[in-house]
This record gives structure tokens, sequence and C-alpha cells, in this order.
């Protein structure tokens, strides 16, 4: 049997995070009551004109420069022609010919953790179209249009087909939307269509170089549904190629439910006409400059900073760093006096959990840093045990209090002192002969039955190392 | 007078303060006034009213002017089949009309009117709220009676505006009235200008040149073999951009939308169809046609076109303006397209390049028409200066 390697493209859609649509001052604010964020200009009355919105080309700028890609000193908008009741004037203003940004890459690591470098042909902005409604009116079917999103800034991401299997799809998608939420230009969730993902698709003998025929893949709402789409369309090809049949270009919808891919229509390419109305963007290279020092730090240097300023290994600093609010948020709790190893754990496996538990985001929420700063600084300081911590972090979403102040308020300030365990520790020796026999004919687990009693005698807030020490020290001492 | 008008206010509303003060302005419904009725001489638009004003309506009645109602059309513009431009002048009903030029229509109309016809240089006046049709080449033409009416309407409209981002980043010329030079000015005569102009208009044209010379002005041959390529120019990327500009006419979001459609590819189709009338339907496809399957022809037409602007520009470096003739003669009512752009062989190429360009009416008791003049884009300040140093000339004035 013949093996057969797939080549495969991504066409990225990611709406802008701007304030207003990309022509006109409207609201961006696609999921408002239908209809309400509209004006002359994006529903093209006659005598409107399109006004390039600054932040969307700024947005636009930033999403290049993260991305690696080279934007181009001299870009413009074309019209994408063709009729449909979604685009209110016949054509889609695109840039087809002239796009603000060529280039870049972003870095993965493929299944077998070699490194793989998957290029983007260019990066090209556009404007939404509006949202289709189909209802039936009595026995009637309507079609209803609501024009929020019409207008709606979006870039394209156009890579090349570098692309081998399903895992380097989702990889790219992982990495991409780390990345352009670092430059804070989309929030690119698949789940909110904020990133919407199209994938080209071929197959091939293995080892040979054609580009076949190939066959394009919507509707994929998350990350993983390009995966499962990807290696489905890969499967299905493979095995028309092997029996012979001809694959034909035309787009496939992804059927979540089924996990098939089913063809949709022939694909219509309308033509491209430059667009005589918005100025054509000339960027000057000090304003690209300007732009390039509004980058942040970017997340493959801040986990590589990560690994060589705080010693974290390379998969939690790949980890932490993957959100730029949840590296921010361990930058400050060390800013604070937290350990790294402190800082990590704890955020990790309490904060953000509870964060998330209470339908919170990590940043604004009840916790900002310096409030857990202070109630891991008190755990460093055995001021508080991990259990304690545990509790008062519970309460300090509940509460405006200091943490320190919930401590003292729960007396949950642990019990360092040896004089006031000493007391605690005679009575429970007194209490339990048998066990302080079995501790001393060597059974470890008594030693263990025997702290847990003087802890609860002490209300949980014996200091454990202290007690541990003077509770072994006693026993061995009395034999 | 109704049938020249398509549109008059109740009531004028009270003119502000300004130079413009006491000038009634007549406009085209093409041109957005907040309540009018704004068809654009389209049925895409029947029963239509604008929602806003357009910036030239803004802006001329914050000069004073009244703007005294709108004339009749052609369907968007284009040609002047239907159109009553200039007519409201020649019966009192205003003293200045915006016409939309699109191919040299406000300059016809002026001809034909016999008074005088200004297309500024493009970029120059804002298009927001105009309902136009060629965005590349559009401009709105100034008729008059007078050119000091006309500089002071331009000087009003002229300049920048947020709303009209396409307005190039140019200083906007100083209206001031000035002086031509005697003996100093140069006017160009392009060769290839006229074709072969049949006798009677060859002959009109000579005495217009002739007058030149005896204002004063260095009447100076020059040449443009590309001259006759601005009217296939501006038939492709014109007809195309039209095409573009008119898919918003969709019956979706508003104008008129035939009932009974079974989809909405049959709605488009019986709507659109409904829409247009039988020259501009016949612009369209043409427009559709290098669209869909000669794109490249518009991309040859568009390289040729900055070739045009290029070449103008090099005979700017030789005359200060250029005299053209305005008509060659053609069949009085265009009914196909060929004619109707026989119409506009001598005053297309201004919108093709973007140049300002002068009607002048003959003077009294010489036969028509008169000439036309041309010069550098943003000459229009010196244009018009040159119109008056002409006119004064005929008074015998000694400019």
């Amino acid at each position: 049997m013949m093996e057969f390697e797939a080549v495969i493209g991504l066409e990225i859609h990611v709406e802008l995070n701007c304030a207003t649509k990309m022509f006109c001052d409207c609201s961006n604010r696609p999921g408002d009551k239908p209809n309400m964020n509209i004006c002359p200009t994006c529903l093209w009355f006659p005598g409107a004109l399109p006004r390039l919105s600054r932040e969307a080309l700024e947005k636009a700028a930033l999403l290049c420069l993260g991305l690696g890609a080279e934007l181009q000193p001299r870009s413009a908008f074309d019209q994408k022609v063709y009729y449909y009741p979604d685009l209110p004037k016949g054509y889609q203003l695109s840039q087809a010919h002239l796009p603000l940004a060529r280039g870049g890459a972003i870095d993965i690591s493929d299944e077998n953790g070699r490194p793989r470098k998957l290029r983007i042909h260019h990066i090209h902005m556009e404007e939404d179209v509006a949202k289709l409604v189909h209802e039936m009116e009595g026995r009637l079917p309507i079609s209803l249009v609501d024009f929020n999103r019409a207008g709606a800034p979006l870039v394209e991401i156009v890579t090349e087909p570098d692309f081998r299997t399903p895992s380097e799809a989702m990889e790219f998608l992982k990495a991409l939307r780390t990345q352009v939420r670092y430059v804070g230009s989309s929030e690119c969730s698949m789940e909110n269509g904020t990133m919407r993902v199209d994938a080209n698709i071929s197959v091939r003998p293995k080892g040979t170089g054609q580009m076949n025929t190939k066959v394009e893949v919507k509707n994929m709402n998350s990350i993983r549904h390009v995966g499962d789409a990807v290696a489905y369309e890969i499967n299905r090809q493979s095995a028309d190629v092997q029996a012979g049949k001809v694959v034909t270009l035309h787009t496939r919808l992804w059927d979540p439910d089924k996990k098939v891919t089913l063809a949709m229509r022939g694909k219509f390419e309308g033509p491209c006409i430059p667009d005589p109305v918005v100025p054509v963007i000339e960027l000057a290279p000090e304003w690209i400059e300007r732009m390039r020092t509004r980058l942040p730090e970017m997340p493959a240097a801040r986990a590589e900073r990560f690994v060589s300023q705080h010693g974290l290994s390379g998969e939690e600093a790949v980890f932490l760093s993957a959100d730029p609010e949840v590296a921010g948020y361990f930058e400050a709790l060390i800013g604070q006096g937290v350990s790294p190893r402190t800082a990590m754990h704890w955020l990790v496996t309490q904060l953000i959990p509870a964060v998330k538990d209470r339908g919170q985001e990590l940043s604004g929420s009840a916790v900002p840093p310096a409030r857990f700063a202070a109630l891991l600084n008190m755990l460093a300081r055995d001021e508080i045990n991990a259990h304690a911590a545990r509790e008062v972090l519970g309460q300090l979403f509940d509460s405006d209090k200091a943490p320190e102040a919930i401590v003292s308020a729960l007396g949950f300030r642990q019990v360092s002192d040896p004089d006031a365990l000493d007391a605690l520790i005679d009575k429970v020796l007194a209490e339990q002969p048998a066990a302080v026999a079995d501790v001393r004919a060597g059974q470890g687990k008594a030693l263990g039955f025997l702290i847990g009693q003087v802890m609860q005698a002490s209300g949980g807030k014996a200091n454990p190392k202290v007690l541990r020490d003077l509770l072994a020290k006693k026993v061995s001492a009395a034999s | 007078m109704d049938s020249i008008f398509f549109y008059r206010p109740p009531e004028a509303a009270v003119p502000a303060d300004g130079p413009l003060k006491g000038m009634n302005i007549a406009i085209q419904p093409n041109v957005s006034a907040a309540g009018w009725p704004t068809d654009a001489g389209s049925n895409a638009l029947a029963r239509f009213v604008a929602l806003e004003d357009a910036t030239v309506v803004e802006r001329l009645r914050q000069a004073g002017a009244s703007i005294c109602g709108s004339t009749r059309m052609s369907e968007f513009g284009f040609g002047l089949d239907g159109s009553r431009a200039g007519e409201a002048i020649k019966r009192n009903a205003a003293h200045a009309e915006l016409v939309l030029d699109l191919m040299g229509e406000s300059r016809l109309a002026a001809s034909a009117g016999d008074v005088c016809g200004f297309k500024p240089s493009y970029g120059l006046v804002s298009r927001f709220g105009l309902i136009g049709l060629i965005p590349s080449m559009e401009c709105y033409g100034i008729l008059s009676d007078s050119l000091k009416n006309i500089r002071e309407i331009l000087k009003a409209i002229a300049g920048p505006d947020e709303r009209d981002f396409s307005l190039p980043d140019e200083t906007t010329p100083d209206f001031s009235p000035q002086n031509i030079d005697r003996g100093k000015t140069t006017v160009g005569i392009i060769k290839e200008a006229p074709g072969s102009l049949p006798a009677r208009q060859e002959s009109l044209y000579r005495a217009a040149i002739e007058t030149l010379g005896d204002a004063g002005l260095t009447v100076k041959e020059l040449s443009l073999p590309d001259f006759p390529l601005f009217l296939p120019v501006h038939k492709i990327v014109g007809a195309v951009e039209a095409s573009s500009c008119t898919g918003r006419y969709d019956s979706v979001r508003y104008g008129v939308r035939v009932p009974g459609a079974k989809n909405w590819n049959e709605m488009y189709l019986s709507s659109r169809g409904a829409a247009f009338g039988p020259l501009l339907k016949s612009y369209l496809f043409q427009g559709t046609f290098f669209q869909f399957e000669r794109y490249d022809a518009y991309e040859d037409a568009c390289r040729i076109r900055a070739r045009l602007v290029a070449g103008m520009r090099r005979l700017a470096a030789q005359a200060d303006f250029w005299a053209i003739p305005v008509e060659r003669g053609g069949p009085d009512a265009p009914a196909s397209l060929a004619d109707t752009y026989a119409q506009f062989a001598l005053t297309a190429y201004a919108n093709v390049a973007g140049l300002p360009a002068l009607y002048l009416p003959p003077a009294q008791g010489r036969p028509h028409p008169g000439v036309q003049l041309s010069g550098p884009r943003l000459s229009d300040a010196r244009l018009l200066a040159l119109g008056e140093h002409l006119l004064n000339a005929r008074r015998g004035g000694n400019a």
C-alpha cells in the first residue's frame, strides 16, 4: 500500500479587539442586540465614505510584528467582488494585491519533539461581513441580517503549505494564539469566533514534491476540531487517491457531531479590484520602529528568561509564559519577594483553579498579586502552615481584609514556640502509651499518628516541622 | 420651471452671514441634503431621503449660500440624457449650480447653457455625501454666469474634510484674485487633442485660439501622442469602478425591492434589473465584463492611466495652461453607450488625470461653442484667474 503525506496550509482570520469597526466609529461589539452598532458607513448608504481606523491599523501592525512578519512600506485595499446579503456593498474590502505584511514564522516542536519552523506567507487586513440568521415566519422561510459584525476589523494570516500533520497545525495555532494575545491585538478564541481557521489540505505520495489539488475545510470551532478535521480529511483523500478517484477543488464543512467533513460548494473566486476610495497605506520606517517599541517581550523570550533568571524547568517556563496574564502575575509575585518555586506552585495549583471556580479572570480577580504575595510570604516565614494558607486563600475572595488580619482573626498563626508545644506533647505521650511503645519498637507509622494527635490538640496550629523534631526527641529520650 | 427642478424645499433655511450671502445655488439629487429626496436620477434610489448633509452642502450654507433646490439629472450623473443642468441659471432660478462631472458633464452643460463651467482638480473638494459613480474620477462641477461666483464657491467648499480620507494631504490653493502676466503666460495647444474635428468645429477652435493671442498670451504647440487614449482608459476604468460602486444597490437595506423572488439570487436579479435604466445597465455590464472576464485589460488601462498622468505633467513643464476644444459635435440625443462616449471625447481627459478644467462661453455674438482651458493639478486658482483675464480682455480691458 502506498504511503501518503499531507500538505497543509492554514488561513486564519483574527478579529481585532478594537473599540470601533474598521471603517467607521460604530462599536466593535458584534454580540450586542442585532443591528445596534450600525451607521450609514457600515450599511454603505449612498454618499457614505470609509475612514480607516488608526487603532485597527496599529493593532494589525503589532500583530504582524509579533509574528515576525515584515510590514510593507506600501499596502492597499482591494474590492473582493461578490453578491450576498451579508455583504452590504457587493464587495469586501480586503488587501489582495498589496498585503500589510509578508513573511514571518512560528517555531513549534513536532510530535517527536523536533523543532519545526512554520512559515507565514503574508498577513492582510479585511473587514468582516454581516451575520445571517435563517428563520421561519409561519411556513415562510426568511433570512434576517444582523449588521453588527459588518465592518468589524479582521486580519487574515495566510501560511505557507509547510504543515504535514494535524498536530503541527494544532501546535501552530496554540503558539499563534499565545503570541497574538501577548501583543494584545485579539483574544483569539475559536470558541467565541474571534479566531476562525480554514485549512487547505492535499495529499501526495510520501517523499514526492507534488502539489496536488487542495480541498478547503471550514467550520471548526476549536483547535482540537482543526486537528480532528485535518486528520479526517487526510484519511479521506488518501483513501480516494488509493481508490483511483480524482480530488477536485472544493470546500468542505467539518461536522463536529458526526466528526466528518461534508462537501459544501464549488469554490467561487470573484475578481479583486484595487479600491479607489480607501487611501493607499504608506508606513514610514519611523512609524514601524515606533510600533516595534510597543511590542512586549514575546513568549519564547520570556520562557527563556524564566529558566535562566528564576530557575524554572523548560516545561514550567513555557506553561507560565503561554498566557500573558499568568506570566505577568507570576512576575508580580516575585517582585513582592515570593520565591519563584513557591510562586509557580501556588499560582498553578491553587490560585488559578480558585479563580476559575469563581468564574473570575486572573486580572481583576479579588486576589491581586500583592494580597496573594502577603499570604505566601507568611507561609515562607513559617507564620502559617500550608493548610492554613489554603483556608485563608478561600477567605481572600470573600473579604477585603488583609491576609494578616484574616490569619489573626481565624487564629491560624502557627505555634512554633517549643515551650508551648512541650506541654501538648507531654499530654499526648501520657495518653498514648501504646503508640509510644510502637515508635520505640521502630514503627515509623506510629510517630505520624502521634504528630497527628498533637496537631489536633493544637487546633491545627502547631508548626509541623518544629513539632516533629520535638516529638521525635522526646520519645527517644524517654526510652 | 418645475420640470427643471427635481425638488425644491418648501421653505428655504435662513442663510448664514458669509461671503456667499444672497447667492442661490442649485444642486443635483445626488448631493445629500438632510431630509431631501435624493435619488441620484435612478430608480435604484426611488423615494430615498438623505439622512445627513454632504460636506459641500454644509460648507455652502455656512458661507451664506441658500441651496434652492435640486435639478433633474441623468441616471447617477452619467452623460447628460435627462439632465437639466445649466437651465436654472438661464431662467434666473439660481446664481450657480453644482453638477457632477464624471467625464465632462458640467463642461458640456455649461456649453449648452452658455455659462461658465468649472471642474476642479480631483481631491480638492470632499465627496462626503455625494452619491457618486466613479470614485477616482468624479468631481463637482460648478456652473455660473460669473467666474467670481465660481471662485467664491470653490473657496467655500475646497479643502480637507475629516469625513473624506481620500482627499490627498495637500495644501489647498489660495483662491484670492490674482493677475495673469501678459507676455509671460503660455497656453499650450496639444496637437493630438482635437483629432479630426469637423470643419466647423475646427474653425471655431482656431478662432478661439486667436483670441488668446489677442489677450496677450503666448500660444505654443505641444504634443502628447497618447492623448487619444484618454477616452478608452476612461471607458474601462470608469466602467469597472461604476460596477463596484453600484453594488450597494441590492435592495437589501434600502431602495426598491421587486417582490415575488423565490430566493435572494432571484431577488438581486429582479431588483437590480428594475433599478437601472438601459444606458446605465449597458455601462455596468461593460464594467462587470472587465472585472470578471478581462481583468488584464483593466490592469493595462490602469498602467496607461499612470502614463497619461505623467504625460500631462511633462506638458505642464512646457506651458502654464492648455486650450482644448470642448466638443466634436455628435448626435444631439445619444441613444447608446458609444454615442454617449462620443460626446465626451474631448473632456474625459481631465477626469482621467484629475486636472482642473474651465469652459468659457464664446464672446457675445460669437458662435458656439467656446473654449476649454485646463492646467496642472491644483492650478485651479490660476486657471480661474486666466478665465477672468480672458473675459476682461473681451470687454476691452487691459489686465
